[in-house]
């Protein structure tokens, strides 16, 4: 678990009476959620149970139907806010698949957003945020010149962190980091997050589904259930949680079992 | 809802949502007209893009061209035959391709080879969150993607149809000199005669808005795509039967304007 310093009362992510559906299904009905900064904030809950919704919505891809979405103090949910680019540079996102761009090689990737956000940065100050961009992610400056096709699926998620992180933003969404990896490459990634953390001081939102990553990376952890938060605690708290929906969760069972059982 | 209510809440619907796909229609045109400000700091994504719509292109319409020529050419000599001089085969040829065939047949030929393209590259874009991606990083999709795409195809597919008029009318020339036993000369002064600037020019105006009916449908039908594999072919076919009903409305439209 991670040694951060974190003020329970300085909220960077404020989540409030959340609802959005989509066509005929409710996918979220009640989310309330403080993600505080500098924490690491797992999100649990079963596939297709709007874990990814929640995370779009903090970083404005999806308006909710009702509630609000507030980032850093600043309400970003009503139609008003228009100023999406100024928040969305405190922010960076890991997407399940990676989502690199695939008409350019590694290094573009990381480069193509500084290069247009910071048009003052010279040809060879870019450069190095890229070298030490991959250094950051464990890979050698090498593989810059390589294209997404030619990287497996978990360097390729190490070379979306890197362009995630390339702008230097305050808050990481990460969108099922781990999903599709082997174990050891999930943990590579998972040391990442930590990594994320303690030497850039980032606020971390983690959606998934893999109780080992989850327990690794998270100062606490949130699980959703049909469409509402109902637990949100400590990894020591969820592992010791009384409620079933929890417990049958984190231990992988297909029906719920309580005390009595 | 009672039986003779049904019909109505039909046309209510497809009326309704015909205006809104026409309203995201023109919201793609209007957003990526916006970016035109930074057309001088796209420079290499638009030079791409000209080459992918343009350069790579030209084999496919070299062939359909000079084809196309030489069968109008051989239609005109044989509608013609014993009721006008040959120099008239010439004339007709000329006035079909540059008022017509070509800039009709370069726009059906690009639609069913760039538009398709361009569809099943937003639409494979959007599926694996490369948008998505963009809009994250604060990068606005219209000025990295909408708008290399926009500005090559209201340039390239003038230019091809340009290109393709001058490939058309050698075909003409070709099987006039091969099998028609028309002379060089006679086939040459042909063309000139009743030739009017206007005739070339209409055609160069009908293929700017045919390029820009081509894009905006494949990029509206990349962003709609569905998921997977059929999502894509879906796109990709609708891009096609659409873009070739509305290149043929707007040049009857066009024809009407431009030759009143």
């Amino acid at each position: 678990m991670p040694n951060v310093k974190i003020n329970p009362d300085d909220v960077m992510i404020k989540l409030r009476g959340l609802k959005k559906t989509f066509g005929s299904q409710d996918v979220l009905l009640d989310v309330n959620l403080d993600i505080r900064r500098g924490e690491t904030m797992v999100i649990i809950g079963q596939s297709g149970s709007g874990k990814s919704v929640i995370l779009k919505h903090m970083i404005g891809l999806l308006q909710p139907d009702e509630g609000e979405v507030a980032v850093d103090g600043i309400t970003i949910s009503t139609p008003k806010f228009f100023d999406t680019r100024t928040i969305r540079r405190k922010m960076g996102m890991l997407f399940q698949m990676g989502a690199l761009f695939d008409s350019m090689d590694t290094g573009e990737n990381i480069a193509f957003a500084l290069r247009e956000h910071h048009p003052e940065l010279t040809e060879a100050q870019v450069q190095k945020v890229v070298t030490e961009n991959l250094k950051l992610i464990n890979l050698v400056p090498e593989f810059r010149v390589k294209m997404p096709s030619e990287l497996s699926g978990g360097m390729r998620k190490r070379v979306a962190l890197a362009r995630a992180i390339a702008l230097s933003p305050e808050i990481l969404l990460y969108d099922e980091p781990t999903t599709g990896l082997d174990p050891i490459t999930s943990d590579v990634i998972n040391d990442l997050i930590l990594d994320m953390q303690s030497k850039l001081g980032v606020t971390s939102v983690v959606v998934t589904h893999d109780m080992v990553s989850a327990f690794k990376v998270a100062d606490r952890i949130a699980m959703l259930y049909k469409g509402r938060i109902i637990e949100v605690g400590t990894v020591d708290e969820i592992k010791n949680t009384e409620n079933p929906f929890v417990r049958q969760f984190i231990t992988g069972q297909r029906k719920i079992t309580t005390e009595e059982d | 809802m009672t039986w003779w209510q049904h019909p109505i809440v039909s046309v209510g619907r497809i009326l309704v949502s015909g205006i809104s796909n026409v309203g995201e229609l023109v919201c793609i045109l209007l957003r990526t007209i916006k970016c035109f400000p930074y057309i001088h700091k796209n420079i290499g994504l638009i030079v791409k893009q000209m080459v992918a719509i343009g350069v790579s292109s030209i084999p496919l319409l070299f062939v359909t061209s000079i084809f196309t020529g030489m069968v109008a050419t051989v239609q005109a000599e044989f509608q013609f035959r014993d009721l006008v001089a040959d120099k008239f085969v010439g004339t007709a040829a000329c006035k079909m391709i540059l008022i017509e065939l070509g800039p009709i047949l370069t726009a059906l030929v690009l639609a069913g080879r760039v538009g398709s393209a361009l569809a099943a590259e937003i639409g494979s874009m959007r599926e694996k969150e490369e948008l998505d991606a963009y809009t994250v990083l604060g990068l606005d999709t219209y000025r990295y993607l909408a708008l290399p795409r926009f500005i090559a195809f209201i340039t390239m597919v003038p230019c091809l149809t340009v290109i393709s008029n001058c490939l058309a009318l050698i075909g003409g020339w070709i099987v006039c000199v091969l099998a028609l036993d028309i002379t060089s000369y006679t086939y040459y002064t042909g063309m000139q005669y009743l030739f009017q600037p206007m005739d070339l020019w209409a055609g160069v105006i009908k293929s700017f808005v045919f390029g820009v009916i081509i894009f905006v449908l494949g990029y509206y039908h990349g962003l709609k795509a569905g998921a997977g594999a059929r999502g894509v072919g879906v796109a990709t076919m609708n891009v096609v039967v659409s873009s070739c009903l509305m290149i043929l409305i707007a040049d009857f439209a066009l024809a009407a304007v431009l030759f009143k």
